[in-house]
């Protein structure tokens, strides 16, 4: 395969049949399409690229902004293709929750606008919500922004019946499956592949999968939201359907460690959603002796939602304990095993002590920079607490003194000292702020 | 009629017990008429220190400041003036709020005065200690001016920011986080006129501090919100200004409905509504801001969003534990390590489950022949309760009056519910509510958890019908005690004439 332009390498993606093994079906194949090997890794490259190319192609100038109400795969796939025709893009959305996709983004060298939370105290007269001000920016006649709008664009939907039913269709040897299952964003690839699907044969079944509504799946619309969608339009699925995000991780789990398939959670939402739809239709064709088809859509790539695995099952990502850390401290612990000392007396040991205590503050160096005891050190407390991984950061002939804002963290790290042998470490009771409330002196250097 | 769509509302202790206690409640209005408001004194206190212990959780100092607006009770206010001084104190938004905070015991230092101020609550301020929140340097100025020419002594101020979105170069590289416009507060940008006047006025007014009052839900917004303030009272202390507290305002929500999936099944079914693929659920088909255009549903729901996973308190906690985009230390953090006291003023979180509204139901009749819907008449209108006014849809509880025989066949029912005043525009709610069986005259609705804007933010004598009387309730033993609220004093059991000294 040779080509001139990355964006020739767009589509003709592979149909997989997923092991029965793995989905229990014993009278049904069921294909995945896998989208995420599109060049930019996702189904959104086709419409991205379809809809981009007449603005891209005729903006000679390289003065235009390409602009997009998107939070992830179409927002990757137009700021790469902006990239390559030296015009910028900018995303617009309130709803990058996920920081691989927003810190990739940035990486693309895109530009994010993040809309306003919603109003706490009403007003029910304004009822202009944050994309009335997006659109009526667009209008504006001096604005030189090309908006894709995948929401309402055609060709987003022309995009996938052009491209990826076509492809389905060939794949499975000119026949239309029996059921086609794909979750739903923009509604541009259920819609576009359902047309063409429906052409071939009008009794192929499509099952539309949401987002629970009380749910976050990434990528997918909740019922509500779909409903905000121009080219959703509900005659399109036989079948809505709501996935939760348990089950989208689910499904990606076992497409990843069952059949070899990086998916990201939306695939897994599609796999996951089309085995408890088909498996009554399974269980109706025992003893038929027929065999039906379906394919599901397996939208883009597992890498890229690593911290929504994180937050919602960490044990997926086990970590183990690593070494000594004052956080193995208990507050029992701390309490009993740690030297305290209090304001006044520690004024007397900087002026007595022989050799003087070293001072540590435990802040962050913005703080430390406002307002500290003169002579102190500031090792702030994650660097602290990697130090002492490595063994005592100290000279056990040093005295050490430690403070933080109130003595409560200063003390965990006191009885970690000393358990690591050090003979002779404080912490400031009460911390910084019984230092400034005894009136004793801080400066600013 | 479809499966009912309740929204029924959250109810704690110890508003659960009062709303079984339904002869009590009876006989208040029947004593003192309908409308009627009905407050806890002890929930505000026990939500007090509710938002103390998430200060506690992160060592913080500072003051919880009632929002006066939100609700004008005595009672409430006395309640709060008897918690502790350094822990609660008063906001107050009128020269009249100031001088009922100072009636209800509220010492001047414990008071911050905020808003729209003209001379008389500048000076009145400025006479009693309080803090003033200043929104301008022309405040400012004026201020000082009274201060001089009354020979008054130096006041406290914090100057409230605003426009946390422009400030320059400190978000993460290619990213704007957009925030709505707001009409109060000096913009961040210009910020140097207002220090050089705090430092021209130092003999006038001490500055201590800086305030931010933001209206979103956003968590984002807020936390970056706080970090500039920390940031800019840093170059402050650069100038040898030392301002030491940080007010960061309310907006800390209340959670109205108790489940999450009424709250979700009655949004979904509005927008079908709205779509037209189900009936309204709505008084001639309102769609609360939502549009049906060419089969998509454009707008926004003008809609407090009623049910919250998280609220009050527990909002507060979220947002000292996220990450500031700056500095990457929580706030709460950034605050201790700063030596910064925490200024909240939460309004309808702080009268969260103090109160209810009840109203008598004057007249049940069908709405039109084959709808199986109800129209119920109040005494009460719109300008009593005005939870719609402020979007949060919540059910009312029915109070059957004793001995009275169930109308209808027992069975829920929806009810479109009217109020008292002869306008086609007094709605009490604009949305179909479903009641778990027809009410009939003399049966009570209470409106649950209204001490926050909702009781009497709105009410007027416009049409000479009787506002509001408000009471304050205390439990004693199995009973419940009543007085009116300009009688409440924490220092008496409610009901009882105070002890000799």
């Amino acid at each position: 395969m040779r080509y001139d332009s990355i964006t020739e390498a767009i589509g003709n993606t592979p149909l997989v049949r997923i092991d029965p093994a793995v989905h229990g079906l014993r009278n049904i194949d069921l294909y995945a399409k896998l989208e995420m090997l599109n060049p930019f890794g996702s189904v959104k490259d086709r419409p991205a690229w379809h809809m981009a190319r007449p603005h891209l192609e005729a903006a000679t100038s390289g003065d235009g902004t390409v602009v997009e109400l998107s939070s992830g795969n179409t927002a990757k796939a137009l700021a790469l293709l902006a990239g390559m025709h030296g015009v910028k893009f900018k995303s617009v959305t309130n709803r990058m929750r996920v920081p691989e996709i927003k810190e990739l983004l940035l990486l693309l060298g895109a530009e994010i606008e993040e809309l306003p939370g919603r109003s706490e105290c009403l007003d029910p007269t304004d009822t202009d919500d944050p994309l009335t001000h997006f659109h009526r920016a667009l209008a504006d006649p001096g604005s030189t922004y090309l908006h894709t709008d995948q929401y309402f664009n055609p060709r987003n939907v022309e995009a996938h019946a052009e491209g990826t039913g076509p492809e389905i269709v060939k794949d499975l040897d000119g026949r239309a499956p029996d059921w086609f299952i794909a979750c739903v964003g923009t509604a541009g690839s259920s819609t576009g592949v359902a047309r063409v699907l429906r052409e071939h044969d009008p009794r192929v079944r499509v099952l539309g999968l949401v987002a629970h509504k009380s749910d976050f799946i990434p990528g997918i619309r909740t019922i509500d939201e779909v409903h905000q969608v121009g080219l959703f339009d509900p005659a399109t699925y036989d079948t809505i359907e709501s996935v939760t995000s348990d089950e989208a991780i689910d499904g990606m789990i076992t497409l990843i460690r069952r059949c070899g398939l990086l998916s990201g959670p939306t695939g897994g939402a599609a796999y996951q959603g089309a085995v408890r739809q088909l498996r009554y239709a399974d269980e109706e064709l025992d003893g038929t002796g027929q065999r039906r088809t379906a394919v599901f859509i397996v939208c883009d790539r597992a890498e890229s939602y690593l911290s929504y695995v994180r937050q919602r099952r960490p044990e997926l990502l086990g970590r183990t304990g690593r070494g000594r850390s004052a956080a193995a401290v208990t507050d029992a612990e701390a309490r009993a095993e740690a030297r305290v000392i209090e304001v006044d007396d520690a004024r007397r040991w900087f002026a007595e002590g022989d050799p003087r205590p070293l001072v540590v503050d435990l802040r962050s160096p913005h703080a430390y920079a406002a307002l500290h005891i003169e002579g102190s050190l500031n090792i702030v407390d994650e660097v602290f607490e990697e130090l002492l991984r490595g063994g005592l950061p100290f000279s056990k002939r040093t005295p050490v003194l430690l403070a933080c804002p109130v003595g409560e963290k200063s003390l965990r790290y006191a009885a970690a000292l000393s358990r690591m042998g050090h003979p002779d470490v404080r912490s400031l009771a009460g911390g910084i702020v019984a230092w400034r409330d005894a009136g004793a002196p801080l400066v600013r250097e | 009629m479809d499966a009912p769509l309740y929204l029924r509302p959250r109810v704690e202790p110890p508003l659960d017990a009062l709303l079984t206690d339904r002869h009590f409640l009876h006989s208040l209005v029947d004593a003192l008429g309908s409308p009627l408001n009905v407050l806890l004194p002890e929930a505000v206190a026990k939500n007090a220190a509710s938002f103390r212990t998430v200060y506690d959780r992160h060592h913080l100092t500072g003051r919880v400041y009632f929002a006066h607006k939100a609700n004008r009770s005595s009672a409430l206010l006395r309640r709060l003036a008897a918690e502790d001084p350094a822990a609660v104190g008063v906001d107050v938004a009128s020269v009249e709020e100031l001088r009922h905070a100072l009636g209800c015991g509220f010492t001047g230092d414990r008071i911050m005065a905020t808003g729209a101020k003209d001379a008389a609550f500048l000076w009145l301020a400025a006479r009693v200690g309080a803090t003033v929140n200043l929104d301008s340097p022309g405040e400012l100025e004026r201020l000082s001016g009274l201060v001089r020419a009354h020979g008054l002594g130096r006041v406290d101020v914090l100057v409230r920011l605003s426009g946390f979105e422009y400030a320059s170069g400190r978000e993460g590289a290619g990213t704007r986080l957009l925030s709505r416009r707001s009409r109060f507060g000096t913009p961040l940008r210009d910020t140097e006129a207002l220090l050089s006047a705090l430092e021209r006025n130092a003999e006038t007014v001490e500055f201590v501090g800086a305030a931010y009052h933001l209206d979103t839900t956003g968590l984002e917004e807020k936390a970056r919100a706080l970090e500039q303030c920390v940031l800019f009272m840093d170059e402050c202390r650069a100038r040898g200004l030392s301002p030491r507290s940080l007010d960061i305002g309310g907006g800390f929500g209340v959670g109205y409905v108790a489940e999450a999936e009424e709250w979700e099944r009655w949004t979904t079914a509005l927008t079908e509504a709205v779509l037209g693929v189900r009936p309204p659920l709505t008084w001639r088909g309102h769609g609360y801001g939502l549009r049906n255009e060419g089969g998509t549903v454009r707008g926004a729901a003008a809609l407090y969003a009623a049910h919250r996973p998280t609220a009050g308190p527990g909002y507060l906690d979220e947002l000292l534990s996220l990450p500031a985009p700056v500095l990457g230390r929580p706030p709460a953090t950034l605050l201790l390590e700063h030596l910064h006291d925490l200024h909240i003023e939460p309004g309808r979180s702080l009268v969260d489950q103090c109160g209810l509204s009840l109203a008598r139901v004057l007249d049940v009749r069908p709405a039109d022949p084959d709808s199986g819907q109800y129209l119920v008449h109040l005494a009460m209108n719109a300008g009593d309760m005005s939870l719609e006014e402020h979007g949060v849809l919540v059910d009312p509880v029915l109070l059957p009056r004793g001995g009275t025989t169930a109308a209808g066949d027992g069975k829920p029912v929806g009810v479109h519910l009217m109020g008292n005043l002869c306008l086609e525009g007094d709605l009490i709610t604009r949305r179909l509510v479903y009641l778990p069986r027809l009410p009939v005259a003399g049966d009570l609705l209470a409106f649950v958890n209204t001490a926050g804007y909702a009781m009497d933010f709105h009410a007027h004598r416009a049409q000479r019908q009787p506002v509001a009387r408000t009471v304050a309730v205390e439990r004693r033993g199995e009973s419940w005690n009543w007085c009116p609220d300009e009688d409440y004093w924490p220092i008496t059991p409610v009901g009882e004439q105070p002890d000799e000294v």
